[in-house]
């Protein structure tokens, strides 16, 4: 069975590019894109690893400015001229000398036709090593005692397996801020702020001695630098700066360890009836100063830990008042929330820096209650960075995932650190944006469209924060100057290039580039060819992005109403159907699941934010828009999976239906995983069935979910939340809310023993099907 | 000549006279007696007042009992709150008491009675000392507190600037206090806290959990705050270990650090912070001008052109009001002051000074600090300041009977009203002197009472009330006035005031208005002797002032008055000023008339009896011979004077070595070498220093015509010469 899932992530739905188009054919002309419904768009993962990727061991060669697109196999090249003739502007470039040994038959990498994505890895400039990679910790300590246990454990851990070289500094917060000097001596030494203040980046780095010549106490870093650490890129700071907070991590290991075994939980009172005083702001903004003074332009992120809500200072979310609720979606609704546009507004400026310095912000969230990630979002995905929301600095899913970012070789999240992504296309085509973990770099050109979604305005982006799995979304504009809106114009193909700029984990700069073509086709005709050309999965999440993303921006946007009538207008353009009559109404193949899927968005806590809290609203879009779609499918409709004695583990339909006591289910939620038990099944196991040689059968049936669970879990990152439950449990209701109600109490048909029922006014699927199809072939 | 007081102080014989009264250590009236109408007192032309010493060392077996009341309460006038002392009578049968201050009939509380016998004298009198000494002690009950005693509580504030580490400071300081932790009063419940400074503050976390101490920086100047809520100011006890590995890396922490600021200013307020709670005492290591943050101090004082004009004073008062404010805040909270400054440059003592002088603290100047030369000194005066007694908040306030009344205070307290000194800590090393008015009426009473109350919490933790109580005649006769004259006593009182006068007046006119009290003190006295001796023409002095003449000399010759611009650094003569303004009496005499004896026979010879050896001199050049050796003590340094042809064998005995391979004798140490000679010039030292336990002589040699040393160090000490920038 494990084999069975593996091959079919083999499969790459992404293709060697990792890129998806929602068409992959393009309408020509404004007027037909709009009837398409569904944006033109792209989910590229510039950093996903194909075992055929080509790494050339030189810089590119690029087309003339201002066009600089990078050479790639769609160039036509002339050999005998020692010319290449650029897709995308059609511009003649000369090769340089050092191509001149080129023929066709000895054709550098980059022009192989299979070689649509190359990664350039030209030797470093210089022979001074890389610069190591630079975690800055920043701890909670208004915990309690066991959840400042079980963040120590995992800072440990942590420790243990980062990379000998790597930089690392601990910043501590509760009510105050404490930056821990790790290179003072044998002694503790720390900074301390209050955390009450705004505090601008300079008077921290005034505070800390560090601010450039004619600072206060300029002169106070006496400290020598053993190592010859790298002064970060040669720009001016006081020496010794460094390593007075940040130690290579096999100097420090002992110091950190000692640190953590006499760090305390924060040592102010807390008054009955307040939270405690949390300066989380303060602490961000103290970390962020200090990379910004060290490393500045390096690859460095800031792994904050946070265990609740920030109550005081810049960032502050809620009052320390505990009468005082955490704001709701109800109260950001109705704008009665008093603490959130100045909370975002400190983040935003505090994304700002950090992009500007180049540094990455992942927070681990951890608490029954909110913490503040609704108002952090800004600064989390803006820099690329990593965040995590779980209940507990105890639960796997804080653990897991915390370990994980440590870990190397091919567990590797591949972090990556200070890219950069230009798109450059095919005239005609205008860029809109990108929604994605990434921030506008506002170089503006002939290429950006006028109107905007998400990071736009721009031809070129930055991630601070970018690995393996990373993925944005680019929307695009099709605006056809008149003259190539002519009939018989010459080029039926549009070009697209992707080039990612980032420092790879082993310290030294890269460059990715992807060239895409797609074909231009004239819709006015038929619809056949679009269809042909539609990706309804890359559909269904982009659309699920940019309605997030709409939630985000528009109040009073109403989501339902707009995806009811999308997906009617696109089954109506794009369905077979005679007018009036909705029993006359099919889809192709490639739009057949596309109902579903719109049916489950819906459904889904993108949608139905009301069920979460605003922190879990945050998260989930933030991981939806820097996730793979086929992950973030998951995320709209969990796909489940049914095993039996008589039958190998088979996909089961998402609805209540699949529910049998004779079965086990195991459902993919993407954030949870949920393995359950039908009552028959949960009966035997309760009975020891497993452990009696006769059942050995059973032993397996009862593994093998747990099998694949892990096997998802593994590649998975955050760790999901692994849910084992019986039918009739009480944990049961982590699957039944995302199943197709087709049976509930509601229900005329007789419910057949050993299933379910569910207990919700939603209407089922085939209501929903019923409607549309009504809806769709009105004239 | 005038006469001289070759032998110090010389206390008054009035207790053979008022056995009753408390011991002369404790108080001292500048003259005996009390004059008996305004006119008489018009003629005195002297101070009349007294000196007080509430805690005065006192010798083995002479300790104050101490009393305690239990039930009864503290028995006390209803009326004027005076104590019961060994002057009250007692009347009906025992059942009353009537207060020798207002005359009041008081009840005897039932669990105090006792019975009278035929004398009218109680029965128990021998076994109360309340009633039979000048001095008890009280353990006062719950109503004498407004809270639990307070622990005693010592906190460090360290200016670890550049200069501290490099003039080996911090290893000093850290050694000795490391050495006085096991002396310290009131264990176990002692408490200690550090607070370190340069550019920014550094905390310490003292929590006993932790393994080692934490240092946490705070470098927000503007807005200091507190990185913990506790932990900073701890239970020695609990935290000795934590304590134990501060002090031990200490001299090490700072030891890369090139910073030469120093916020002392927020450094102040965040120890305020730190101790605001509790009290106690705060003792500040200052090694440079006060440059960051409030309270910041800029150079002044280095323009002689304001001396002589009205602005001169100013430069001896704190320009900031930052620190006189934040000394009131400190008293306020029981806290007390010791400034300890050791910067080559000018610190501001002025400024710097003034915290101790309104929260009953001390100044110690050690200028240049080099812990090679300076180590000893710091050592022994800091180990005492941590060791001797303390009295922990405490107020004083000293009643006096019908008619006279006390009108002004000097010394280091603040004010709390018009009669109640508030004194945050005192101790055996501090005196306060006041003066007395008498109130409109003639004096109607034979005797005047004095009685002084120091109520303090004592380092074991029990609330008490020491009460010294003394008898005073009233008197018609100046000339009575006079034979009960106590120059020391008067000789103290004028030393205040002189200083205070320096702080709103030119030196010129401070020395001047010293001068004009003794000659219009001299010629009421020959006025009266004239009339009744006709003794016309001829200068003459009662015996009991017969060494005022030469002590004014030396007072207007001290560094606190002498000269100007030119002769005394100003710093110096601010802390000589501030240490004036708390000294005891015998050691003011001992600094205004320095010992000077000749010792190269006793170093050659030996002496069997070295007290009676160690002849003192006059205090003039005339009395140094050039192939002698000498020491000149003024008790709180030596100057060993080589004369140009004094025997090498001595010098080279003393030094080790041949006085030629020391060209700067400012940087020669003595230390015993292995002969007589310098066994015996060590003894002498010895013996000296013990005759003065408050501070410790730094011993420096100067060869005769060393200059600038020899007349910077001793010929302008000798005030019986003519010196320039002095009037006579
Ligand atoms: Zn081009
Ligand atoms: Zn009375």
């Amino acid at each position: 069975m494990a084999a069975d899932l593996s091959a079919a992530a083999a499969a790459d739905p992404d293709g060697p590019d990792a890129v998806r188009l929602t068409w992959r054919s393009w309408p020509r002309s404004k007027v037909e894109a709009s009837k398409c419904v569904v944006p033109v768009a792209a989910s590229i993962s510039p950093l996903r690893t194909s075992p055929s990727l080509v790494v050339l061991p030189y810089a590119p060669l690029r087309c003339k400015p201002p066009c600089a697109a990078a050479l790639n196999p769609y160039a036509r090249v002339d050999f005998a001229a020692k010319i290449w003739i650029c897709p995308l502007c059609f511009s003649r470039n000369h090769f340089p000398p050092h191509y001149a040994g080129i023929s066709e038959a000895n054709v550098p990498g980059e022009l192989y036709p299979q070689c649509s994505t190359v990664e350039y890895a030209p030797p470093p400039l210089d022979a001074s090593p890389p610069p190591p990679p630079v975690f800055l910790f920043v701890i909670d300590t208004c915990l309690i005692e066991e959840e400042l246990g079980f963040v120590k454990s995992a800072m440990r851990r942590a420790i243990g397996l980062l990379p000998d070289h790597a930089l690392v500094g601990l910043v501590t917060f509760g009510t105050q801020v404490h930056l821990h000097e790790l290179g003072f001596a044998d002694l503790s030494k720390i900074y301390v702020f209050r955390g009450t203040k705004e505090i601008s980046k300079e008077q921290i780095l005034d505070q800390l001695g560090l601010a450039a010549a004619g600072g206060r106490g300029a002169v106070a870093a006496g400290f020598p630098n053993p190592k010859g650490l790298p002064q970060a890129n040669g720009r001016l700071h006081p020496p010794g700066s460094v390593n007075r907070f940040l130690l290579p991590a096999s100097d420090c290991e002992y110091t950190l360890n000692s640190l953590l075994d006499e760090l305390q939980t924060d040592q102010w009172p807390v008054e009955a009836g307040n939270r405690a005083l949390r300066c989380t702001g303060v602490a961000l903004s103290v970390a962020a100063g200090l990379l910004g003074a060290c490393v500045p332009g390096t690859g460095a992120r800031i792994i904050a830990l946070v265990g609740g809500p920030c109550t005081e200072g810049p960032g502050m979310i809620v009052s320390k008042d505990l009468s005082e609720p955490v704001r709701s979606h109800k109260d950001l609704d109705k704008d009665a929330a008093p603490h959130f546009h100045k909370a975002v507004k400190v983040y935003d400026n505090l994304a700002k820096q950090l992009v500007n310095q180049g540094h990455v912000l992942d927070l681990f969230a951890s608490a029954l209650d909110q913490v503040g990630v609704a108002e952090m979002k800004v600064a989390v995905e803006r820099t690329g960075g990593l965040v995590v929301l779980s209940e507990s600095f105890g639960h796997s899913v804080f653990k897991d995932s915390f370990k994980r970012i440590f870990e190397d070789g091919e567990q590797s999240l591949g972090l990556s650190f200070n890219g950069t992504l230009e798109i450059n296309c095919s005239k005609d085509i205008k860029i809109q944006g990108v929604i994605g973990p990434c921030t506008s770099l506002e170089k503006k050109g002939a290429l950006c469209s006028d109107s905007v979604v998400g990071q736009g305005n721009t031809t070129a982006w930055k991630m601070c924060g970018l690995d393996r799995t990373t993925s944005l979304t680019v929307f695009f504009d099709i605006s056809p100057s008149d003259r190539s809106s002519q009939p018989g114009y010459p080029n039926p193909n549009l070009y697209i290039q992707f080039v990612t700029n980032y420092q790879h984990p082993d310290g030294q700069m890269r460059m990715r580039v992807t060239t895409i073509t797609q074909k231009w086709v004239d819709s006015s005709a038929g619809t056949e060819e679009l269809v042909e050309g539609f990706d309804q999965e890359t559909a269904a999440v982009v659309l699920a992005r940019y309605i997030s993303l709409k939630m985000e921006m528009e109040e009073e946007f109403d989501a339902t109403r707009w995806l009811d009538r999308s997906l009617i207008r696109l089954c109506s353009r794009f369905g077979d159907y005679r007018k009036d009559d909705p029993t006359s109404f099919t889809l192709h193949p490639n739009l057949s699941l596309f109902p579903q899927f719109m049916f489950n968005l819906r459904r889904s806590q993108f949608v139905q934010v009301f069920n979460n809290s605003p922190d879990e609203t945050a998260y989930f879009r933030m991981l939806l828009n820097r996730e793979s779609i086929t992950n973030s499918l998951a995320m709209i409709q969990p796909s489940l999976l049914s095993y039996s004695f008589n039958s190998p583990p088979a996909p089961a339909l998402l609805d209540v239906a699949s529910i049998a006591a004779d079965r086990i289910l195991l459902l993919d939620a993407y954030f949870s995983i949920v393995i359950f038990h039908g009552m028959t099944v949960a009966q035997w196991r309760n009975m020891g069935y497993q452990n009696q040689p006769e059942h050995q059968a059973f032993a397996l049936l009862l593994q093998a979910p747990h099998d694949d669970a892990q096997l998802i879990i593994k590649d998975r990152f955050p760790v999901p939340r692994l849910v084992v439950c019986d039918q009739h449990g009480s944990q049961a209701r982590f699957l039944l809310a995302k199943l197709n109600p087709s049976a509930t109490y509601n229900s005329a048909h007789e419910v057949a023993p050993g299933s379910d029922i569910i207990f919700t006014d939603d209407v089922s699927l085939q209501v929903f099907y019923e409607h549309l199809q009504r809806l769709a072939v009105q004239s | 000549s005038l006469p001289r007081p070759l032998d110090g102080d010389e206390e008054p014989r009035i207790l053979e006279s008022y056995p009753l009264n408390c011991h002369l250590r404790f108080l001292r009236l500048t003259t005996h007696t009390v004059p008996s109408s305004q006119s008489l007192l018009a003629r005195w032309h002297l101070p009349l007042g007294a000196v007080v010493t509430p805690l005065a060392e006192v010798p083995e077996g002479e300790e104050v009992p101490i009393v305690n009341f239990g039930t009864a309460g503290v028995v006390r006038c209803r009326r004027c709150r005076t104590y019961i002392n060994p002057y009250v009578t007692f009347t009906d049968a025992g059942r009353k008491w009537r207060c020798n201050l207002c005359s009041l009939l008081n009840d005897v509380p039932a669990e105090y009675y006792c019975a009278l016998d035929a004398t009218g004298r109680r029965l128990d009198i021998d076994q109360r000392p309340e009633l039979s000494k000048g001095s008890v002690e009280f353990v006062a009950p719950t109503e004498y507190m407004v809270r639990p005693p307070m622990p005693p509580s010592y906190f460090f504030l360290i200016d670890v600037s550049v200069a501290a580490v490099q003039s080996g400071l911090l290893e000093v300081v850290a050694t000795t206090i490391k050495s006085c932790l096991d002396g310290l009063p009131g264990s176990p419940r002692t408490q200690i806290g550090f607070l370190t400074f340069d550019s920014t503050l550094h905390f310490h976390n003292l929590k006993s959990s932790l393994s080692q101490p934490q240092m946490m920086v705070v470098a927000d100047l503007d807005d200091v705050f507190l990185p913990l809520p506790d932990d900073l100011l701890v239970n020695l006890s609990d935290s000795r270990h934590v304590v134990d590995a501060f002090l031990d890396s200490l001299p090490s922490m700072f030891q890369n650090s090139a910073n030469v600021e120093s916020a002392s200013g927020p450094a102040l307020k965040a120890a305020f912070m730190v101790m605001s709670q509790l009290g106690g005492k705060l003792l500040v290591f200052q090694s440079t001008l006060p440059s960051l943050g409030i309270g910041r101090l800029r150079l002044r004082g280095d323009d002689p052109r304001v001396y002589g004009t009205d602005k001169e004073h100013t430069l001896r008062i704190p320009e900031d009001p930052f620190y006189k404010q934040m000394a009131a805040e400190f008293t306020k909270h029981q806290i007390a002051v010791d400034i300890f400054a050791f910067s080559e440059k000018y610190s501001d003592i002025a400024s710097l000074g003034s915290l101790a002088k309104y929260t009953g603290g001390q100044v110690y100047h050690y200028p240049a600090f080099q812990a090679a030369t300076h180590h000893e000194k710091l050592r022994y005066e800091l180990a005492r300041d941590l060791r001797r007694e303390t009295a922990w908040e405490a107020v004083m306030r000293i009643r006096c009977g019908k008619g006279v009344r006390f009108t002004t205070y000097h010394g280091h307290f603040m004010l709390r009203s018009t009669d109640l000194l508030a004194l945050p800590a005192v101790d055996c090393d501090k005196s306060f002197a006041m003066q007395l008015s008498l109130e409109d009426t003639l004096m109607t009473t034979q005797t005047v009472y004095f009685q002084v109350a120091l109520l303090y919490t004592s380092s074991s933790g029990e609330r008490r009330i020491r009460v010294h109580t003394a008898a005073a005649p009233v008197v018609t006769d100046l000339s009575e006035m006079y034979r009960q004259a106590d120059t020391g006593a008067i000789v103290s009182v004028l030393s205040r005031l002189a200083v205070e006068n320096t702080l709103s007046h030119k030196l010129e006119d401070a020395r001047q208005l010293m001068q004009l009290k003794l000659v219009k003190s001299l010629k009421e006295y020959r006025t009266l002797y004239a009339v009744q001796h006709r003794l016309g023409g001829r200068f003459i002095f009662p015996d009991s002032l017969k060494f005022l003449p030469l002590y004014i000399l030396s007072l207007c010759k001290s560094a606190a008055l002498r000269g100007g611009y030119a002769d005394v650094l100003l710093d110096e003569r601010c802390a000589t000023g501030y240490s004036m303004m708390i000294l005891p009496i015998t050691r003011m005499l001992k600094l205004l008339y320095p010992g000077l004896y000749r010792i190269d026979e006793i170093l050659t010879k030996g002496t069997d009896n070295l007290d009676e050896s160690l002849k003192p001199l006059a205090l003039t050049s005339q009395c140094l011979d050039a192939r002698g050796l000498y020491i000149y003590d003024d008790g709180f340094s030596f100057v060993i004077w080589l004369g140009r042809m004094l025997s090498p064998d001595i010098v080279n005995s003393i030094l080790g070595v041949d006085l030629s391979s020391f060209p700067d004798l400012s940087r020669v140490q003595l230390y015993e070498q292995d002969n007589n000679i310098s066994r015996r010039m060590m003894r002498i030292l010895k013996a000296l220093r013990e005759k003065n336990r408050s501070s410790y002589q730094l011993c420096r040699i100067i060869r005769q015509d060393e200059q600038p040393r020899e007349g910077f160090l001793l010929l302008n000490n000798l005030i019986e010469d003519q010196t320039p920038g002095s009037s006579t």
